[in-house]
């Protein structure tokens, strides 16, 4: 059935059309990790790792999508009863132009009719490889015509409503109010929904292993993990942890670091400097215990004498951190809320992080990565293997 | 001692002296909110604040004005609250709240007299206000063209609004002023805005024509928004004194947060600090003052609020300063021109601001 409301008029197909759209909730299901689907990422992979107009966004992507890449994941789980659930919708954000790609991805290996939903903003990332896409299906891969359609639409309630009434599967990114306002669609009563919400993410370093590291390295992993996206995105840390003797040491060193590749590297425009400035501000209003430690404004951070939940409210982005130096590890469980996504690491055990999570029983820590490597991708998201998540298992 | 500074001339305090003055009375106010306000005493310890190094106004902690739209900022109970003002925040989200005791509130007037006197000459002249009497509806709560008009109210002998309800110009009303003042001062206050749309266009459309070469053109609110339909100041200027021989030009800069120590043109064309306030201009990649002549992010002081710790302020808005105690039209003190406010900045990452896309 194709509900009423979709048209030419008010869909901007960047890939597919209206018909393709209209024919999903007939179309096959594949198998998870269907060679069609395979086949089609990988020379997609091939096609982006060539172009040059590429940034390195769309790079990291294409390599996350090579062959091998896809045949790893392949292995890793028990792909052999699974089954797309049917039409996938997706909601991609707004501000990270290749996500909308990364949830495709998952998407179509769980075998699924995918629909994406790209925001209305221009990016050239998006463009290009759409163009890919495109050059692919209508070429080589004929055969995955009837699985893709990427489309923009002018926020509308009503199309939504009408795209939502024809998904089993809908996927929303953009944080929580974005899900808050997708989710007044209701979806069919058997269909699945995955949300991500927002997320912030912490870094823990033991002070001992850091001072043996070059700086300058770890400063330009800590750099992709945060400014790289304006330290803007769920997964990067806006906590820095420190454990272990040598806080003060550490600290010079670390900040120093970065503030020169952020110095050479970073564009801040003006209203960001009074913007982290507000909202260290803002959190010391709020409690004592709070200082704001006075330097440039590239980098703004504030030292905590205690941790509790609410540290995390005061989000900003664009460099703004606060520090806390731990006698123990146990002294973050306050901040692994349910709203923590990631713990990036250095020089202390992820199994030691794991183990907290678990004796503890906390309701958040989806991920446990080394610092410098929070931007990766992976075919596991918040807490949901993506490609499972998004297939359904057939018992017998 | 504030009484100190009613002493003086507005604009008459040199350099030293002015920093000299200003510093002791800020120092004061800081140590006044810090007793008073808990959230300001706990953002004097968040940023460190030492009063032993205070040597020049600068050196008085610059408080981000957007905080008093996200926490309620008293220094007096509520009960001694005689009006709140609030300000319209550009984006449409939460409001600016600024609670105003008694004595705030005289003290707001009588700088603002002192500061228009020293421009149209002593006494409270004739007031043609440029918007509808329905902009000051609600008098427990203000916005920020409310609280402009409302300030200026004490200081007008009479204040006619010259806009109907649905913002159409009330041509009777017009006629009747000015025959009433004609070959007397008077003054005309409106937003730039305002001005512009329902004013002068009117008035050029109807043809028709007034004397209004007496008339003192206060104008407020900045020009971003005349200067995106490619309105200049200049421009502005021109046309009003051609189409409606308007002669004298009195535009401000001021804020709700510091109603009172407005930041007057003069002669000109140049906005001018009293002796009751100052400017900073702050370097956004350190906060570092700068000096006049360099584009940054301005930080307003004022000695007038005494029931919420408004008196040192980080803006959002950038300029730049002109010079200072040199201006040609005598009165001395910093002048500065004012660039507009910044842009809101638009970030990577995965969660969308406010869910805007689909709102």
């Amino acid at each position: 059935m194709i509900p009423m409301g979709l048209s030419s008029d008010n869909l901007t197909f960047l890939v597919g059309n209206l018909e393709r759209l209209r024919q999903m909730p007939e179309t096959p299901a594949l198998p998870a990790f269907s060679e069609r689907a395979v086949n089609f990422l990988a020379s997609l992979s091939r096609l982006l790792l060539r172009d040059k107009r590429g940034s390195v966004d769309v790079k990291s992507y294409a390599y996350w999508i090579r062959r091998a890449s896809l045949e790893t994941a392949a292995r890793e789980g028990v792909f052999q009863n699974r089954l797309g659930r049917g039409v996938a919708l997706h909601i991609a954000p707004s501000n990270v132009p290749v996500n909308f790609a990364v949830s495709m991805t998952s998407s179509l290996l769980a075998g699924n009719c995918t629909v994406v939903r790209v925001s209305a903003k221009p990016f050239p990332q998006v463009d290009l490889i759409c163009e890919a896409i495109n050059l692919l299906l209508d070429g080589e891969c004929a055969g995955m015509r009837p699985y893709i359609c990427v489309l923009r639409y002018e926020h509308s309630g009503e199309i939504t409503q009408a795209l939502s009434s024809m998904c089993d599967l809908r996927v929303i990114w953009g944080g929580d109010r974005t899900i808050e306002t997708i989710r007044q669609a209701p979806l069919p009563p058997r269909a699945v929904e995955l949300a991500f919400a927002d997320r912030y993410s912490i870094a823990v370093i033991d002070t001992e292993t850091y001072l043996e590291q070059n700086p300058e390295e770890i400063a330009k992993k800590f750099y992709t993990d945060t400014y790289y996206t304006d330290q803007n995105a769920c997964s990067s840390p806006r906590l820095v942890v420190w454990l272990g003797d040598r806080i003060q040491e550490a600290r010079e060193w670390f900040w120093g670091a970065l503030g020169k590749i952020v110095q050479r590297d970073y564009h801040m425009q003006s209203i960001q400097a009074v913007d982290k400035y507000s909202a260290v501000c803002a959190l010391g209003m709020s409690r004592p215990g709070v200082r704001y430690v006075p330097g440039d404004t590239l980098v703004v951070r504030a030292e905590l004498d205690r941790l509790t939940a609410d540290v995390m409210d005061y989000k900003c982005g664009g460099g703004c951190f606060f520090e806390y130096a731990a006698r123990d590890l146990e002294e973050i469980v306050p901040v692994l809320t349910k709203r923590c996504q990631t713990v990036a690491v250095l020089g202390v055990d992820r199994e030691r992080v794991r183990e907290l999570v678990f004796s503890r029983g906390v309701r958040g820590v989806d991920r446990i990565v080394p610092l410098g490597g929070t931007m990766e991708l992976s075919f596991t998201w918040d807490g949901f293997k993506m490609v499972e998540s998004m297939s359904r298992y057939v018992y017998g | 001692m504030i009484e100190d500074f009613h002493q003086l001339n507005p604009y008459s305090l040199e350099k030293a002296e002015k920093s000299r003055m200003l510093t002791e009375e800020l120092k004061e106010l800081t140590r006044f909110h810090r007793e008073r306000c808990p959230e300001y005493a706990n953002f004097l310890e968040t940023v460190g604040y030492d009063e032993t190094k205070v040597t020049a106004p600068a050196d008085i902690p610059f408080f981000p004005v957007r905080l008093f739209k996200e926490f309620d900022l008293l220094s007096i109970g509520r009960e001694e609250v005689f009006k709140t003002m609030t300000s319209s925040g550009t984006t449409g989200q939460r409001v600016s709240k600024i609670f105003v005791d008694q004595k705030t509130a005289m003290l707001q007037q009588k700088v603002m007299l002192r500061i228009l006197g020293d421009f149209w000459g002593k006494g409270r002249l004739p007031m043609l206000v440029v918007d509808t009497p329905a902009v000051l509806k609600d008098r427990k709560s203000f916005t920020a063209r409310g609280a402009a008009i409302l300030g200026l109210q004490f200081a007008a002998w009479e204040m006619v609004f010259v806009l109907n309800d649905d913002m159409t110009l009330n041509v009777d009303k017009l006629r009747e002023f000015t025959e009433k003042y004609q070959g007397k001062r008077f003054v005309i206050f409106g937003f730039t805005f305002l001005v512009w749309q329902h004013f002068y266009r009117e008035l050029l459309r109807l043809n028709q024509s007034f004397d209004l070469s007496e008339a003192f053109l206060m104008t407020g609110g900045g020009w971003k928004k005349l200067e995106s339909e490619a309105v200049s100041q200049e421009e502005f200027k021109r046309r009003l004194r051609e189409t409606c021989g308007i002669r004298h030009f009195l535009d401000h800069y001021g804020m709700v947060e510091q109603t009172g120590t407005i930041y007057a043109e003069c002669e000109c064309g140049h906005l001018h600090a009293s002796i009751y306030s100052d400017v900073i201009i702050r370097d956004h990649r350190d906060f570092f003052p700068l000096p006049a002549g360099k584009r940054g992010i301005i930080q307003v002081v004022s000695i007038l609020p005494r029931s919420y710790p408004g008196h040192s302020l980080l803006t959002e808005d950038e300029g730049v300063i002109l010079g200072e105690d040199d201006c040609p039209c005598g009165r001395k003190g910093k002048y500065i021109q004012i660039l507009g406010r910044m842009k809101s900045a638009e970030l990577r990452g995965c969660s969308d601001t406010y869910g805007a896309e689909f709102r």
